[in-house]
């Protein structure tokens, strides 16, 4: 099935992000070919898809780890590639799954490093972004750990931590891979209200790779679906959860319905 | 307003005062490192082989008359062998720090990687090709061959550390690339001339003795211009520190920064083994002792902190060197090892969590 959008063009004015026949892997293996996909502003959009499909391997394009293998990456009209890391910084936030190692920082010091595109020549925090710092930690709810070593809360609690730290980067976009994943049912369904805030409040753009298919669904405004290759889907979360997608997407039998989407997949063998 | 409650909540909070309280603590520790460097000078001026009263350092110092004997003393071999002391130490501790945030290990420096037994070799090599042929070689030739030989040796390292991940690893390695180019030193210095080998015998083995004004020059322009750059890197230091995809997604250029800290810490580590041979420990353990008593690993206050600090530590152990067993003086890798080395061993106890990874 080829991704395409379900308008039928892609003009730079409508979207704030558009892949342009992107192809993206390692080393000029091309991984994922041709997305033609346009992101608008304050959208979310989920990346879901088996492990080791390839959703880091598009986020990590997202965020210049990774150079395109062909096609390109427009933000805003310009070309993502081309863009002078400082002017990106103040665009894009991101959260990683690599293990910080943040060798005597506090909480604080974690969410403060977000200012870095915004404080002068020797990082000095002006009162400006003291402030910005602590309406970022509250958002968050993480006043309570806020002066606590980084190394010393539990894994949770530092997801939440460096999604702090990218908010008090006030980026238009949000990148985050994998962000739900250390945490319990109650800080996913937080982490998401806050997603959504955002996304809602600020029209900040959220790109982000979830295991979660049920919460993909509940929260994106559009999700994309990766398989290797060619096998993939983009569109709103209607789109995606009618008709075989999903199942065909992790390669599910039709006889096994997990109970959890018995309301979203057809039930029952022959029926798609 | 949106305002007032902003600032009654900040209030709640207090971040504000913790950064205040913060702030506070740095001063207090920076006001401790700049007496101690005060009463060390002191010390190390005052204290030697021949004694000459307090009275007559003074006069000597601000007058610059009295028996020219003492006079040659404090001028000639006091007074530059502490300056040397002060600016070879900072380097070190600094170039120290440079590399623990680069390889992301605690317990890296120039000494362990190897950097400074490379920098020792090619210096000793070109030391001896230069004196057949000429009388003397300018301290300007000695910091360019160290610098060339600690590059080479960081090339390497580098090179290994593409291919081993594991912390540990990494410093045996380093330790073995130091003993190979320890190696081929001593052979070099064994088959040189005699009369050069009383020259490089004592460099050979870490010394600060026999400095002159013109070596202070030379190193006090290096050491404070890398310096000086090293404490303007201290912005992307610190994103770095988060790790390198952070760093780049906060808009460091990661190349260009992990080049330029690979120069600042060869010259550094160049500057210190060109004057004074290799010197073990102050590297490593300096910066954590620093960052310690720091509470931060912030590079805007660790860079000067850690240079302040490294110059204490080697002004100190130099008064040890030369006056613990006087009149034979000791290496100053000897003294500096015996305070040096428990710390990290006490570094790597305490991050025995860490290490594991």
């Amino acid at each position: 099935m080829a991704m395409t959008n379900s308008e039928e063009q892609i003009s730079e004015n409508t979207y704030h992000i558009i892949l342009n026949d992107l192809t993206v892997g390692y080393d000029g293996v091309p991984l994922i070919r041709d997305m033609q996909i346009g992101i608008r502003k304050g959208e979310i959009v989920s990346l879901i898809g088996p492990n080791g499909s390839g959703k880091s391997t598009v986020l990590k394009s997202l965020v210049r780890q990774l150079p395109p293998v062909a096609g390109t990456i427009c933000l805003s009209g310009k070309d993502l590639i081309k863009m002078p890391e400082a002017a990106l910084a103040k665009h894009m936030a991101v959260v990683l799954t690599d293990r910080v190692r943040a060798e005597l920082m506090t909480c604080y010091d974690i969410v403060a490093t977000g200012r870095y595109p915004y404080t002068g020549r020797f990082g000095k925090l002006t009162p400006e972004d003291e402030e910005k710092v602590e309406e970022a930690i509250r958002l968050v709810h993480a006043e309570e750990i806020g002066k606590r070593n980084f190394n010393a809360i539990s894994d949770g609690q530092k997801q939440r931590v460096l999604l702090a730290r990218a908010i008090a980067q006030e980026p238009e976009i949000l990148i985050l891979d994998e962000p739900t994943s250390y945490l319990d049912m109650r800080y996913k369904l937080e982490l998401l209200t806050i997603l959504k805030r955002l996304s809602r409040e600020r029209s900040m753009t959220v790109i982000m790779s979830l295991h979660e298919i049920d919460l993909a669904q509940r929260i994106s405004d559009k999700i994309l679906c990766i398989r290797e290759e060619h096998t993939f889907a983009y569109g709103t979360p209607d789109e995606i959860f009618r008709g075989d997608i999903l199942r065909e997407l992790y390669g599910l039998d039709s006889a096994f319905i997990d109970p959890c989407f018995r309301d979203y997949l057809p039930a029952g063998p022959g029926s798609g | 307003m949106a305002g007032s409650s902003a600032e009654t909540e900040r209030k709640q909070t207090g971040f504000h005062q913790e950064n205040v309280r913060r702030r506070a603590r740095y001063v207090l520790v920076f006001l401790i490192l700049i007496a101690a460097l005060a009463a060390i000078t002191v010390l190390n001026i005052t204290i030697g082989n021949v004694s000459i009263s307090g009275k007559d350092i003074l006069r000597i110092l601000f007058l610059r008359s009295g028996d020219q004997t003492e006079v040659n003393i404090i001028w000639l071999i006091r007074l530059p062998r502490v300056t040397m002391a002060f600016l070879l130490g900072g380097a070190l501790a600094l170039a120290g720090f440079l590399l623990q945030t680069f390889f992301e290990n605690p317990i890296a420096g120039p000494f362990v990687l190897g950097i400074s037994s490379g920098a020792k070799m090619v210096v000793a090599v070109v030391m001896i090709l230069m004196l057949d042929h000429m009388q003397t070689v300018s301290s300007w030739t000695l910091v360019a061959a160290a610098f060339a030989g600690a590059l080479l040796i960081t090339a390497f390292i580098l090179m290994i550390s593409r291919r081993v991940h594991h912390m540990a690893s990494l410093l045996v390695s380093g330790i073995m690339v130091g003993y190979i180019c320890s190696a081929v030193s001593e052979f070099v210095i064994t088959f040189a001339e005699d009369s050069d080998i009383v020259n490089l015998h004592g460099w050979s083995q870490g010394s600060f003795s026999g400095m002159s004004w013109a070596n202070v020059g030379t190193a006090a322009v290096i050491v404070l211009a890398a310096t000086a750059a090293a404490f303007c890197l201290s912005k992307p230091i610190s994103a770095f520190q988060m790790g390198e995809k952070y760093a780049q997604s906060m808009g460091v250029n990661i190349r260009t920064f992990r080049i330029a800290l690979i120069l600042l810490s060869s010259v550094l580590a160049a500057a210190v083994t060109a004057f004074a041979g290799p010197i073990s420990f102050v590297g490593i353990a300096v910066p954590i002792l620093i960052k310690k008593a720091l509470g931060t690993a912030r590079p805007l206050v660790v860079i000067p902190g850690t240079f302040l600090g490294g110059a204490v530590f080697c002004m100190a152990c130099d008064l040890i060197a030369r006056t613990a067993f006087a009149p034979t003086e000791l290496n100053i890798s000897t003294v500096t090892a015996v305070f040096g080395a428990p710390v990290v061993i006490l570094t790597m106890i305490s991050r025995q969590k860490s290490f594991r990874d």
